[in-house]
């Protein structure tokens, strides 16, 4: 057994994703045709062995919640551990929303300390990756290191004043952090993914929530690193990742998994990645139907034309319908003669009969939820 | 001690389906692929699950490895309850008596203290040889209202096919008054389904009878049923109307598969109220590639299209690459269809690989197969109706220029 239990963070900042988190949180964000953001972060943990996963939601977690179920997808319908939902809940102390991380895990104080693994790995959930989360433990286990903080070298997860930046030496120690600047000098981002012991998470939260503190990044590990009183190292994660905290960035997540060689790194046969299923039949084609680079998933009705796009399960374009650079959510309509171009189209939207819908290439046309054009 | 239930169901999963020829050399007929997701047992399973029979005794003994893995805890069908829920049945030890099942009466017989643990009503019959939307509840409020012993599931056939089923000769009310094995004249063209609801209590008695009779085939068919009539115990037939596909051949198979291209279906798959669950390999979606063509066909999760599928069924994880043409074919899961090679009025099985150039099946003619887990050479050449195992040679016409 592995001596790891993973907590996940579900309370991000979402108000650059507009309509799309109006109703869900990033984590259950609909992404790469059948998935949801979190069925990433949470493969990523069983396929390291970990097997005791709480998830903190902080607020519209209903779709979440509904979308993990019991855990089953993911193997973690445990008896005694397992997927664990922790919702916040309204106590004489807690009478709301969390202000942040810190509070969410102070809240969950009982959780933390009933569970029996040494190991915890913390990560955000507004962030896509599949990785071994077990080289990760491994590498922290071998190094004696009190933290260690996963980052990327990727450009694309930059993300100035939104982001956290570190600098690592030679031995992959922490030297510095940056926690939201305007310009970052740091090259290096973490990707708010870190494993330390449980014990170690929930004294710091304990003593920082009791000093008025809220954020884990500025103001946990920055002044530690600073102060050089905790030995905090860095792991490198040289797989694919992206972060999902705008429209923009959402859209491009989809488009860029039409690539076939980053979709077979994404979705690697040692690394699969669970979610709930639907039980939905094969797509079907009609006759004289063209589609090109596109990802289509189970239950979809392809009559027409379908371009550079990814449709989720459902997902109906009648004859002489085209849709090209789109992401259509699960039981999308795109009926006969319409033309949909750079558009979001949220769960069960429909696009009737004859409407054209052009959005500029950089910037997507977010269609609501059930919204009927 | 479990608790009682109304109706147990037991799902006949033993046979071999030597019909179905080389495609059931390694596998039991009810684990053999179709439509793109689904092995025929998911039709009787989810059948049980839509109309709330919760327990299932699925008897196996033939090629069940397979079989097994597929089932597992039965968690795709919602059947893994810790009040019932199914059950893998192979034969057991007795005592000192160890034996097969001899017939399917007999693999009901050999596990009637399965059955009597659930203390049941009423036992319904299953095979896993069809692919068919039921609802078995139907047919039970049906038994119970004639207050029938047994309840045959009949459909009606063309007149000129009844020669070829069993068929029941009924009166105005339902009532079976005849029951003939392949009559050469029918005198009815309602022929048996193989789905049949017994009154436990009943079942129970001609299963021993027929046990002790030594001359007996131990066979529902040929025994139970005709000594049932014999001793004019009631007997209905429960009319079915529906898509209702044997899949016992390989054209058959070949055929129900092509019948999910009409417009529009046959048999409705996507009915939310009625799904048929399966166990899902978790792929991504699948990919179309630019210069693919697809028309008029089904594909399935984690398939990537590089060439040309016309009139197909997919299964998950099948590759075609650039230039190979797939037509009027079923791929089974993870098959992969190198550069150019061109397969027509074909089963390709499990994670059988056709090399490039490599020519399957003809335009006409009977259905070629190429078995689980086949590699055929590049240029290699399989004719129609040919069947191509892992110990066929196969002819690979001088290379090409």
């Amino acid at each position: 057994m592995k001596d790891v239990m993973g907590v996940i963070f579900t309370g991000e900042s979402d108000a650059r994703l507009r309509e799309l988190t109006m109703t869900r949180a990033i984590a259950a964000l609909p992404v790469a045709g059948r998935y949801r953001v979190i069925d990433f972060l949470v493969s990523s943990m069983v396929n390291g062995g970990i097997r005791n996963v709480g998830i903190i939601m902080q607020k519209n977690y209903h779709s979440l919640m509904d979308h993990l179920g019991s855990g089953k997808e993911w193997d973690l319908h445990g008896k005694n551990e397992g997927l664990r939902v922790l919702p916040p809940f309204l106590t004489r102390e807690n009478v709301g929303v969390y202000t942040g991380m810190l509070e969410a895990l102070r809240s969950n104080t009982n959780y933390l300390t009933r569970s029996k693994q040494e190991y915890l790995v913390l990560s955000n959930s507004d962030i896509i990756y599949n990785c071994n989360m077990d080289e990760l433990v491994r590498c922290h286990i071998d190094s004696g290191a009190d933290i260690t903080l996963m980052y990327t070298r990727n450009p694309d997860m930059k993300r100035d004043e939104y982001g956290t930046y570190i600098a690592v030496d030679e031995c992959g120690k922490v030297t510095e952090m940056e926690v939201e600047p305007t310009h970052p000098n740091l090259d290096l981002t973490f990707m708010d993914v870190m494993i330390l012991k449980r014990e170690t998470l929930r004294s710091l939260v304990d003593k920082a929530v009791a000093h008025g503190l809220h954020t884990m990044n500025r103001d946990v590990l920055m002044p530690m690193i600073q102060q050089g009183k905790a030995n905090v190292n860095a792991y490198e994660y040289k797989g694919l990742c992206w972060r999902v905290d705008s429209v923009q960035s959402f859209f491009k997540f989809n488009m860029d998994i039409l690539d076939t060689d980053i979709r077979h790194q994404l979705f690697s046969a040692d690394l699969p990645v669970y979610t709930k299923v639907r039980d939905e039949m094969p797509a079907s084609y009609g006759e004289d139907v063209t589609v090109i680079n596109s990802l289509v998933a189970d239950g979809c009705v392809i009559q027409g034309t379908v371009e550079n796009s990814v449709l989720f399960r459902g997902v109906r374009v009648a004859p002489d319908a085209h849709v090209k650079n789109c992401v259509i959510m699960q039981d999308g309509q795109v009926h006969s003669g319409a033309y949909v171009e750079n558009c979001i189209l949220d769960k069960q939207a429909v696009i009737k009969r004859n409407a054209r819908l052009i959005g500029p290439n950089a910037y997507p046309i977010v269609i609501a939820k059930n919204v009927v054009i | 001690m479990m608790r009682k239930k109304t109706c147990v169901a037991m799902l006949l999963a033993g046979g071999q389906g030597s019909r179905l020829g080389i495609l059931t050399k390694n596998v039991a007929k009810p684990a053999v692929p179709y439509g793109g997701k689904y092995r025929i047992i998911d039709f009787p399973l989810s059948n049980c699950t839509n109309s709330g029979i919760d327990t299932v005794g699925v008897l196996t003994q033939y090629q069940p490895l397979e079989l097994n893995a597929y089932i597992g805890s039965g968690a795709p069908w919602d059947l893994d309850l810790s009040n019932g829920g199914v059950f893998v049945l192979p034969p057991y030890q007795k005592g000192k008596v160890g034996e097969w099942y001899r017939g399917t009466a007999n693999a009901i017989y050999q596990n009637m203290a399965f059955i009597e643990q659930y203390n049941p009503d009423y036992v319904l019959i299953l095979s896993g040889d069809h692919i068919y939307k039921m609802d078995y509840n139907a047919m039970l409020r049906f038994h119970i209202r004639h207050g029938a012993d047994a309840t045959i599931a009949v459909r009606e056939v063309p007149w000129e096919e009844a020669s070829r089923f069993g068929i029941m000769n009924t009166d105005a009310e339902d009532n079976i008054i005849e029951f003939e094995e392949k009559p050469k004249n029918p005198k009815s063209n309602k022929a048996s389904m193989g789905v049949y609801i017994f009154t436990w209590e009943k079942l129970r008695k001609y299963l021993i009878e027929d046990e002790e009779n030594k001359a007996s085939a131990n066979d529902f068919g040929k025994n139970i049923i005709p000594a049932m009539l014999a001793d004019k115990q009631v007997m209905c037939a429960y009319m079915f109307e529906g898509y209702w596909k044997d899949v016992g051949t390989i054209e058959s198979l070949w055929e129900a598969n092509m019948d999910l291209l009409k417009t529009p279906m046959d048999i409705d798959l996507h009915d939310k109220k009625w799904r048929i669950f399966a166990r899902n390999p978790g792929y991504a979606p699948h990919y179309i590639a630019k210069g693919a063509t697809v028309d008029d066909s089904l594909i399935t999760e984690g398939c990537e299209v590089y060439g040309h599928v016309n009139h197909s069924v997919l299964s998950a994880g099948v590759v075609v690459e650039e230039g190979a043409v797939v037509q009027d074919a079923m791929i089974m899961p993870g098959a992969h269809i190198k550069r150019g090679a061109v397969v027509r009025r074909a089963i390709i099985a499990e994670g059988a690989v056709i090399g490039a150039g490599s020519i399957v099946g003809e335009e006409t003619g009977n259905i070629a197969v190429v078995g689980q887990g086949v590699v055929l050479p590049a240029g290699a050449m399989v004719t129609a109706g040919q069947q191509v195992d892992a110990s066929t040679k196969v002819e690979v016409p001088a290379a090409k220029a």
